[in-house]
């Protein structure tokens, strides 16, 4: 069997040809990593669900869940809307720059066999924002009325959280190019963002009734604690699709880097990640010995680290999680004295400890060099910018919950919430074996019959 | 009917049933009116229901 001899033109066409396969794969490998990022992402939300069900007490846990399902529905269309468009166009400030291609009609927003990156980075980013709803959600339960939740959710899930991300996630963002900034693990971009974003609803929304009797902070119990824990513990797994999301899978010989182009890679946010949930969890079990707490401590370690999970030594990540834990039950505990109903302490753990974890990259790793000419690290850049997502959360969702209040669109009425929300919003029970016999079960004819 | 492309040769971005502006922006607007009309609707259910337990 003759075969012809290669020539030099041949060897290249070859070399071209397995050039092409090879791009190929690594395209797909890159699709195929945020795919299932974003996928374990959905477990956060399904963790806040049993989390935010168990927390709330029987009589309002149907309709803590359906909020939460609702949240998801409501961001994930609204990201597609705007969400997107945000991220590219603010990046600069309040100005918006030329980001057309971002905007739902244009041909990278949908089907396209050339663009093998769109879809996959703008999934996990409407999964980011649909975090920062699900941090409100919990907060507001037993009293906020669905349709005045569904309008702040959207606005922090699809506007003010990615104008932060904007700001300091994107590779032009004005906080990376001037200030240095460093939060590989979004603490301020999604954690302060959020917490303060609902730091500000609260105080219009007010506690719940029987939380504060002349001023002194009642127990509010957990109708089921058990499911919160699971909740929590299914959030940490959540977390692993989270922080995967946050770093870069680059083509070509560049291999992993963070999103600020600095060189990293998995390595790196294994040790810290799991290094920074321990020590959350001790130091909130020391700190306060409750379950809750305990079990929210991991999320506290995690968050108080992951702006540098990139940069820590291992050892100190677990310091700066076990000693931020405290500061974070010491937040809750002085948030609830100025009468603040934080229903599951969303404000300690993610607004709080995310400004923490900010600053604490300054602390630690001041000095250190980012890429593109961008200013190296430093503690005043963080704490700059720290101060800027206080204040970027608080006034929004500040200003829109005021708005609401003064339309009595923001909170059910007083009659409802010593019903329940169940009861009346819901018309069903959680658990109807376990409901009073004379309460009949509402059957479809009966919801007809109420004009549902 | 209805599709963008007669022959997946040289194709890039495909929106079935879209294939002009007109469209997309007609999707898009109905996108909004969903996610309007869910929370319009909402409002709606909590009055009603809220009226029921007065």
């Amino acid at each position: 069997m003759a075969t012809e001899t290669p020539t030099l033109e041949s060897l290249q066409a070859a070399l071209d040809a397995q050039q092409a396969v090879f791009n190929m794969h690594q395209a797909m490998n890159v699709e195929v990593f945020y795919w299932w990022c974003t996928a374990i992402m959905v477990m956060i939300h399904a963790g806040f669900l049993a989390y935010e069900m168990g927390a709330s007490r029987s009589k309002n846990a149907l309709a803590a869940g359906v909020k939460n399902i609702l949240a998801l529905a409501v961001i994930i269309p609204t990201f597609y809307l705007f969400g997107w468009w945000i991220y590219n166009a603010f990046p600069t400030g309040l100005i918006p720059i030329e980001a057309s291609g971002a905007l739902p009609w244009a041909a990278s927003m949908g089907p396209d066999v050339q663009d093998m990156g769109t879809g996959i980075f703008w999934a996990a980013f409407a999964l980011f924002g649909a975090t920062t709803g699900s941090i409100l959600s919990g907060a507001v339960i037993e009293r906020i009325r669905v349709s005045a939740f569904l309008i702040l959710t959207v606005v922090l899930g699809s506007g003010v959280w990615i104008l932060a991300g904007a700001w300091g996630w994107h590779p032009d963002g004005w906080m990376l190019t001037e200030m240095g900034y460093h939060d590989v693990g979004a603490s301020g971009v999604v954690h302060a963002i959020a917490g303060f974003f609902t730091l500000g609803v609260l105080i219009n929304l007010g506690p719940r009734v029987g939380k504060f009797i002349n001023g002194v902070p009642q127990q509010i119990k957990a109708h089921n604690l058990p499911m919160t824990l699971i909740g929590l513990m299914m959030i940490i797994f959540g977390f692993f699709g989270f922080l995967g999301g946050c770093i870069i899978f680059n083509g070509g010989d560049v291999g992993w880097t963070t999103i600020y182009n600095t060189p990293t890679n998995l390595s790196a946010f294994a040790f810290n990640t799991l290094m920074g949930f321990a020590g959350g969890v001790i130091g909130c079990y020391i700190a306060t010995r409750d379950p809750f707490w305990t079990m929210s401590g991991g999320l506290v370690g995690i968050i108080s680290v992951a702006a540098g999970l990139d940069i820590y030594a291992p050892g100190l990540a677990f310091i700066i999680a076990t000693c931020v834990s405290f500061i974070a039950v010491g937040a809750a505990k002085k948030l609830e004295k100025m009468g603040v109903d934080d229903a599951v302490g969303a404000v300690a753990v993610h607004g709080v400890t995310g400004v923490v974890a900010v600053i604490l990259v300054g602390v630690f790793a001041g000095g250190t060099p980012n890429m593109d000419g961008n200013p190296p690290i430093s503690l005043y850049g963080q704490t700059v910018c720290a101060i800027v997502m206080m204040v970027l959360g608080f006034v929004p969702g500040y200003i829109v919950s005021y708005l609401l209040k003064k339309a009595d669109m923001l909170r059910v009425p007083t009659n409802v919430e010593d019903l329940g929300l169940d009861e009346v919003e819901i018309l069903a029970h959680p658990y109807p074996e376990t409901a009073p016999s004379i309460t009949p079960v509402a059957t479809n004819i009966d919801l007809e019959a109420k004009g549902a | 009917m209805g599709t963008s492309i007669t022959t997946w040769e040289n194709v890039s971005a495909y929106f079935t049933f879209a294939d002009n502006p007109m469209m997309l922006m007609l999707f898009t607007l109905g996108v909004v009116g969903i996610v309007a009309g869910l929370i319009r609707f909402i409002m709606k259910h909590e009055k009603e229901a809220f009226e029921n337990h007065k």
